[in-house]
């Protein structure tokens, strides 16, 4: 459905998109995972007509979008970064404003309106302003804007930051709802792992403007087929187990933590009793030893040597 | 769309209390406090406000009291002659308003004459600094003596040139011409002289003539003065206001919203235009509706005052949309803080919001009428002076062409397309 090619962003300081090609298809829902500052609302940006790629395309059933936006701008809903919302207005008055800029007027916009309250679990607290929403209700009401042309491809730009558990598992929710009865196509960017994990059919990861990787989750996984993860937990940390580590020639990359530190060694190399003589050297208690089963944050650390939240 | 657009403005506005306290509340408050403290010193009581009044005689009054009791010589009975002739001080009407009225200790305190000859009139008519140039025409004396002893069918008339920007001085200055006047046609001349009085036939309207006035038809109290120097400088933080929303709207990612509604970003800047004009003429009205309400500040020329209140809002409709696309242009809010804090200051400086500086300055008022408040105030002060609209019809083009240009200004540095981020 959609396509972008090559698609390349400078700023006069920093490139902050380079060379990105992905595509998404109808129906799925795809992840854009990377850390902060990785290029991916900028990719966003560029794919939903908002700035202009310095280079590369951006193409809707085969058709370059960049001269003329307005056939995507139909079908795709933003949700963006930012609360993007008239925080003296009541939910309702929001999605009301921003239903009549896309042209929805009289019943159908009151019908529309009330059907994405519903959506979105906001139906009883509609005649409210939007101030004294908590973040997760903000969130909401930010995503339930982007429905309310019914779009066929949502694009959430890290739709989840700064909010608790509950109202996150309520978004998740959401977005696996629509997809699964209202078909819609979702782009889903995050930098956290556990989201895309559990939402995407489909990954790309992002890193200082690079796609690193891409495809199914276990396609990505399967990078780390080579490699084991090791995650070692301690009452505590000393500089010199960190060092003794680091230093050891079959690590090939190692992340610490405050009281764990995660390691990653080829398959065939067996490390446990080295690790264990090592920590009674240092006089430290391990309280655990194991080997992890790959996730995404690991399949980025070896891809990048960092993890994906610093 | 537009109107939608202006709308959710407008909600924004209502449900910021503090702004609206700020927008309205406090020309009001200060509307009171200047209108009241002041008011001593608008309406001339004070010494410090000074008049300078330029006198230009064209031709010696004693000359034509002496060339005036000649010619009686060969008519008049001489007992009556002598009455007169003894007098001769006295028949010198001019020199009675020179030295008796303008040299009277109270009036000197705030008056200042200045006696020039001819030749300098079209030079004093230049000068902004005069409040009013009183001009003694050719043979005046002598004709008004021919008309109250001979009883003459002449009509001498003291030419009076009011500069019509000085508001309060101008007041004065009419104030002591029209005492003067009085002071001839009652009887005061007549026992002051010791004349017959049967011999002087005193023409109420006849004596000083006509006035001719430019511009100082009714006198401008301080809470007149307040009311339009506090709305024309408060209405422009409305701008401000308005634009610091709309560059809010840009860094939280409502405008983005906005263009991938298919919206132009045209008729985003027509409503953000159009809302600095709305709201700007609604606290126009709002503020000067309290000033008809608690101070009674009534406009002679409803018309007029309308069409300088539309004319006005346009201007702020142009400022705001200014400030909106520069802000946008280098996303920052330093464009609306520095327009609110230091501009507006100096522009209500120089269009006399806080003191009719222009009246003493001419360099101030030429720039004062170049900001969109200080055009604004001059038609308003025009309009309750009794002006209409032709009077004001430069303030009004001025205003006009600011608006334009402002809004040109703006559509050239809103960002284009793509380019907003
Ligand atoms: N308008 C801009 N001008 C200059 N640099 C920018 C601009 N927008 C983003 N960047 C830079 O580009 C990089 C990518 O930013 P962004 O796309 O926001 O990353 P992410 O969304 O993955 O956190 C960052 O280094 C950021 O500072
Ligand atoms: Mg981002």
């Amino acid at each position: 459905m959609i396509e972008l090619v090559e698609l390349t962003k400078k700023f006069k300081q920093i490139h902050a998109v380079k060379n990105v090609s992905m595509f998404i298809e109808k129906g799925e829902i795809v992840g854009l995972l990377g850390p902060n500052g990785a290029g991916k609302s900028t990719a966003i940006s560029m794919l939903s007509s908002l700035m202009e790629p310095t280079g590369g395309d951006v193409r809707y059933l085969n058709k370059s979008m960049l001269k003329n936006p307005a056939p995507l701008r139909k079908v795709t809903g933003m949700v963006p970064q930012e609360i993007a919302l008239y925080t003296e207005l009541t939910a309702e008055e929001n999605l009301r404003f921003f239903g009549r800029l896309y042209r929805l007027r009289g019943t159908e916009l009151n019908k529309k309106i009330d059907e994405v309250l519903e959506q979105i679990g906001l139906t009883d607290r509609r005649k409210e302003v939007v101030n004294k929403f908590s973040g997760g209700m903000k969130r909401r009401l930010n995503i339930g804007v982007a429905m309310l042309h019914d779009p066929e491809l949502l694009i959430m730009d890290e739709p989840t930051v700064g909010i608790d558990p509950q109202s996150r598992n309520y978004i998740l929710e959401t977005v696996k709802r629509l997809n699964s009865e209202k078909q819609m196509t979702v782009l889903y960017t995050s930098h956290y792992m556990e989201e895309v994990e559990y939402l995407c059919d489909r990954i790309y990861i992002l890193d200082k403007g690079n796609l690193i990787a891409s495809g199914t989750q276990e396609q990505i996984k399967s990078i780390l087929s080579t490699e084991k993860t090791i995650l070692v937990q301690a009452n505590r940390l000393t500089d010199e187990f960190v060092n003794a580590i680091k230093t050891n020639p079959t690590v090939n990359r190692i992340i610490v933590g405050e009281m764990e530190i995660t390691i990653i060694v080829p398959k065939e190399v067996n490390i446990f009793s080295w690790l264990i003589k090592l920590a009674e050297e240092s006089g430290l208690e391990l309280s655990s030893v194991n080997i992890k089963t790959p996730t995404l944050e690991d399949v980025f650390l070896h891809l990048t040597g960092r993890a994906l939240r610093d | 769309m537009t109107w939608n657009i202006i709308k959710k403005q407008g909600l924004q506005l209502l449900r910021n209390p503090q702004q609206l306290l700020l927008l309205i509340g406090l020309p009001i408050i200060l509307i009171t406090i200047l209108g009241t403290a002041l008011s001593s010193w608008m309406n001339g009581e004070n010494p410090d406000i000074r008049a300078k009044v330029a006198f230009v005689e064209h031709s010696n009054e004693k000359e034509q009291v002496e060339q005036f009791i000649d010619g009686l010589k060969e008519t008049m009975p001489s007992g009556e002659l002598e009455s007169i002739s003894g007098n001769v001080e006295n028949l010198m009407v001019i020199d009675t308003l020179k030295n008796d009225i303008f040299g009277n200790e109270e009036i000197q305190e705030f008056v200042e004459l200045d006696i020039t000859n001819p030749s300098m009139l079209n030079q004093l008519k230049e000068d902004n600094t005069f409040t009013a140039i009183i001009e003694v025409p050719e043979n005046f004396t002598y004709n008004m003596l021919e008309k109250i002893i001979l009883d003459k069918n002449v009509e001498p008339s003291l030419s009076v040139l009011y500069n019509d920007t000085h508001q309060i001085g101008g007041s004065i200055v009419e104030s002591i011409v029209t005492q003067f006047q009085e002071q001839f046609t009652l009887s005061v001349f007549v026992n002051k002289n010791e004349l017959d009085q049967s011999v002087l036939q005193m023409d109420e309207d006849g004596i000083i003539g006509e006035v001719t006035t430019i511009n100082q038809k009714n006198s401008i109290t301080s809470k007149d003065y307040y009311s339009i120097g506090m709305a024309v400088m408060n209405v422009l933080f409305i701008a401000a206001t308005i634009g610091s929303m709309a560059l809010y709207e840009k860094k939280n990612l409502v405008f983005d919203r906005v263009i991938l509604a298919g919206v132009s970003r045209w008729v985003y800047f027509i409503g953000v235009f159009l809302s600095g004009a709305l709201f700007g003429f609604m606290q126009l009205m709002i503020i000067y509706l309290f000033a008809w309400i608690a101070f009674g500040v009534t406009w002679p020329n409803l018309l007029a005052f309308l069409v300088v209140t539309v004319f006005f809002s346009i201007a702020v409709g142009g400022v705001t949309v200014l400030l909106t696309a520069l802000s946008y242009r280098i996303n920052s809010e330093m464009i609306t803080n520095f327009f609110s804090s230091i501009i507006v200051t100096i522009m209500a400086f120089l269009g006399g919001s806080f003191y009719p500086i222009g009246d003493s300055l001419v360099v101030i008022r030429t720039m004062g009428n170049f900001t969109p408040n200080g055009a604004g105030m001059s038609a308003y002060l025009s309009i309750l002076r009794g002006d209409g609209l032709s009077e004001i019809s430069e303030h009004i083009l001025f205003l006009l062409i600011f608006a334009i240009t402002t809004i040109i200004v703006a559509a050239f540095s809103f960002p284009k397309r793509g380019a907003v981020k």
